[in-house]
């Protein structure tokens, strides 16, 4: 429709005029789904917008909102909704301050700088009952939400040499920026994204990094946030506008980088535009190279059932399913669609004690779900639903790309005599 | 980039009967929509037309193929089949609805006490069809605290209107539910998601049937009774209370949800792929056909090549077409063509009686669904129109837009044969995109 046409991009509330109050956005919201505290993107959004004069807070219940971002994309109006809710607790946040427990959970550099070099420790009191009771009471973290044991070194240091790996210029290398998740808890998930993208003739650099900002964007800390986001700038700025893509194994942290930094942060110079153009998730860029019969298909079957369920901010890129047909293309895989809207997690949002419950009730189908037809383990793009899964479920859950590596991985062990053979004779008919 | 054998822009009606009959014949298909279309506010039955005089919607479809330029002249062959097939995959999908083309039309109470004439709802609004005997009353059965139903004021209404064939009489009861005390957020979806609880509603049945006073009553209950488990929630409503039908008011509209994620689990089963959230914002064309879209992705424009496109935007009242300064109206995707009465003329008539002019407007189409220019010249080879961005109708007061948005997605997925797959080209292509004003 013409008004939102006209709004601009980085004022989404402007958009918020061309609400007809049809009330579609609330049949869609996960959280207005299971609990009567919240009470719908639309009252929150475009009807409280309305009285955010002065005070600017005129209805904390948008605190409740997870930001998945199914009001917007079901809006018939375009209006941006999860986005203006998303500054509307910004502008809370500014006014009345946040909490302490906020401002941590969403540091995650601060957390997994402190976390990592005592990752034994830290482990154990992750595991320990009594002291997930006394952050519970004392700091807010629920004890019972999903917090992954940190890693015994970071991914950054792990990888430090490939800061200047061979660069063999923008079509042949990608930048990879591998988020917090990677760096601080699940560096095998890194490891397996390069060995992929190196399979299929890419050179892979990891650059030095910072958070994304999504934990703190989602938690109205856009100052801190901002920060952030121009430290990631400065770095993947200069790549991108060599037209190096830049690849992402978080569909959350990629959202960031391609959505947020302008629509909710206001950066918009060369750099946060070339950075969004130039960002790529990586089953999405695994996809388009199939589309132009360049990847790699030589897969090793996994004779399996595999449950999958895309996060919300997968569905926030407009780009489909691409891990479901990178899927199709191992033989035996059986993959499945978990169908079920969100599962509760949001990033942060189901790790607070007064969330907690909220979030278990949102992702409670997915559950059932996943539990009524077992499998050994699961796939999800983000990391935090990830987490949430296992520890509602018990189910291990692996990114999509893991399951490419497996099989890759499996056809090399197959067919090791012939790649030998082969390399053995490229060597011989070069020298 | 990726590519299909065919594409369908609109997620409404139309656009998910064209993905239908595509995808269940094997079509490689994606549906692109912008956002969730008029299901979400519409009643959940079935309207194919009524002129008010017709005896059933054939006949009243035969009318209105007798007008000039409306898309029943066109569409009319298509009509049986198309209503078959629809209630066909509806009922596969464990949402029966009842009635037909040929069934009469019958005067139905709406939830203000208004009258309207139906001949296809879904089970749960269906038993309101069946005629009143000489001993039965109509009872209204409201439901405390939920704003969009007044039993009281309906029941009023209807005992002073003119029903021919009507009830006897006409009551209104109100009743507490339990737990809604408590809530602060009562929409029909809410209470739908409370009567999936069986648990819940073994509680709320007592509570009714109280309310039902002496002699013999049909209920009418405000469209609530259930949403994923709603087959189940009819069944034990009718064993817990009798004839029972449900009646939809403000949106969201319950049976029109039901109505639409049944259609969408079904395309997706048949193998279509849905993507809704995202506008199209750009066309690239080759050689007088389209290549493929580009629509509104996160970071950088997203293109999706198909072999043929199926506009299924919605008019005026979807998108599908915007007014533009000095009367002129935009067809808003491709830029097609648009059939309109003079500006000086788009508001003449009565917007609730038989309509304005403006409703009129749409895209002209040969039988083939292909777009046509003034001329009558085809302007885009591959790009078929369906369901409300038709021209020459008026919807609201001819009732016939979910009529012509099966007819037309049927026709349009017999149409589109399989294999036509999107050949890359790599010749001149041109791309047009939309920019903000």
């Amino acid at each position: 429709m013409t008004f939102t046409d006209a709004a601009d991009r980085h004022y989404p509330a402007f958009s918020t005029d061309a609400c007809i109050k049809c009330n579609v956005c609330n049949t869609v919201c996960p959280v207005a789904r299971v609990t009567d505290l919240f009470p719908g993107p639309k009252y929150v959004g475009p009807q409280a917008q309305r009285f955010r004069e002065a005070p600017r807070s005129a209805d904390h219940s948008v605190d409740l909102c997870s930001g998945c971002g199914f009001c917007t994309r079901a809006c018939p109006q375009g209006v941006r909704i999860a986005e203006t809710n998303s500054r509307a607790r910004a502008e809370m946040v500014e006014e009345r301050g946040s909490s302490l427990r906020n401002r941590v959970i969403a540091d995650t550099d601060l957390l997994i700088r402190l976390g990592v070099p005592f990752a034994p420790l830290a482990n154990f009191a992750l595991r320990s009952r009594i002291l997930r009771w006394i952050g519970e009471r004392v700091v807010g973290v629920h004890r019972s939400a999903a917090l992954h044991p940190f890693a015994r070194r970071t991914f950054q240091a792990a990888v430090a040499r490939r800061r200047v790996s061979d660069d063999r210029g923008p079509d042949r290398t990608l930048i990879y920026f591998h988020g917090c998740a990677v760096n601080g808890f699940e560096t095998s998930l890194g490891r397996d994204a390069i060995s992929v993208l190196e399979r299929n003739g890419f050179s892979v650099i990891v650059p030095p990094q910072s958070c994304c900002a999504l934990p703190m964007i989602s938690n109205g800390l856009y100052p801190q946030a901002r920060a952030k986001a121009r430290r990631n700038l400065t770095v993947l700025g200069d790549y991108a506008r060599r037209g190096y893509r830049i690849v992402t194994t978080s569909t959350s942290c990629g959202y960031t980088l391609k959505a947020e930094y302008a629509e909710m942060l206001d950066l918009d110079d060369p750099d946060a535009r070339a950075v969004a153009r130039q960002t790529w998730d990586i089953c999405e860029l695994l996809g388009d190279l199939h589309e132009r019969s360049k990847l790699d298909t030589r897969l090793a079957p996994l004779d399996r059932e595999l449950p999958y369920h895309p996060p919300c901010q997968l569905k926030a890129h407009g780009i489909g399913t691409p891990a479901m047909d990178l899927f199709a293309l191992i033989p035996g895989l059986r993959a499945w669609n978990s169908e079920h809207d969100c599962c509760g997690a949001a990033g942060t949002y189901g790790l607070k004690r007064e969330r907690w419950q909220i979030a278990q009730d949102v992702g409670r189908g997915l559950f059932a779900r996943l539990r009524e037809r077992p499998a050994p383990d699961m796939a999800c793009d983000s990391e935090t639903c990830r987490w949430q899964i296992t520890a509602s479920t018990s189910i291990p859950a692996r990114h999509p790309v893991e399951y490419i590596a497996e099989s890759y991985r499996r056809w090399d062990a197959a067919h090791i005599g012939e790649v030998a053979r082969a390399e053995a004779g490229t060597q011989l008919g070069a020298t | 980039m990726p590519s299909h054998d065919a594409v369908v822009v609109g997620g409404g009606l139309s656009g998910l009967t064209a993905g239908l009959a595509l995808a269940e014949s094997g079509a490689d298909v994606a549906l692109l929509a912008k956002g969730m279309a008029a299901s979400h506010w519409v009643h959940g039955g079935i309207d194919i037309a009524d002129s008010g005089q017709a005896s059933s919607s054939a006949a009243a479809a035969a009318a209105l193929a007798s007008l000039p330029g409306h898309p029943y002249a066109v569409l009319a062959d298509d009509l049986p089949a198309a209503v078959a097939e629809a209630l066909r995959r509806l009922a596969d999908a464990g949402l029966p609805y009842r009635g037909g083309l040929d069934a009469p039309l019958e005067w139905i109470p709406t939830a203000i006490g208004g009258l309207r004439r139906a001949a296809i709802l879904p089970d749960g609004q269906a038993t309101v069809l069946d005629p009143w005997e000489a001993d039965e009353g109509l009872l209204l059965v409201g439901v405390e605290r939920y704003r969009d139903f007044w039993a009281g004021y309906a029941a009023r209404n209807l005992a002073a209107a003119e029903w021919p064939g009507g009830p006897a009489r006409v009551h209104a009861a109100v009743v507490e539910l339990p737990g809604l005390a408590r809530l602060r957020n009562l929409t029909p979806l809410v209470i739908a998601r409370l009567f999936d609880d069986p648990v819940w509603r073994r509680s709320a049945w007592p509570l009714i049937r109280q309310a039902v006073p002496a002699g013999r009553w049909r209920i009418g209950v405000p469209a609530v009774l259930g949403l994923d488990r709603h087959a189940e929630v009819l069944a034990e409503a009718v064993r817990e209370l009798g004839p029972v039908f449900e009646m939809p008011s403000l949106p969201p509209s319950v049976p029109g949800i039901r109505l639409h994620d049944a259609l969408r689990r079904r395309f997706e089963a048949s193998g279509g792929r849905l993507e809704i959230g995202f506008g199209v914002t750009g066309v690239e064309r080759s050689a007088g056909a389209v290549a493929a879209l580009e629509t509104a992705a996160a970071g950088r424009p997203r293109r999706v090549a198909a072999g043929v496109f199926v506009l299924a935007t919605g008019g005026l009242a979807g998108g599908g077409l915007r007014g533009l300064p000095g009367g002129k109206l935009e067809e808003t995707v491709f830029g097609l063509p648009v059939s309109s009465p003079s500006a000086d003329r788009w508001f003449s008539g009565e917007p609730l009686g038989d309509g304005v002019e403006l409703e009129r407007a749409g895209i002209r189409v040969n039988a083939d669904l292909r777009p046509l220019d003034t001329a009558g010249r085809v302007v885009l080879d591959n790009v078929l129109v369906v369901g409300s961005e038709l021209s020459g109708m008026r919807y609201l007061s001819e009732r016939c837009g979910d009529g012509v948005a099966l007819a037309s997605g049927h026709r349009a997925g017999r149409l589109i044969g399989v294999g036509q797959r999107a050949t890359a080209t790599t010749t001149t292509t041109t791309t047009t995109r939309r920019t903000a004003s």
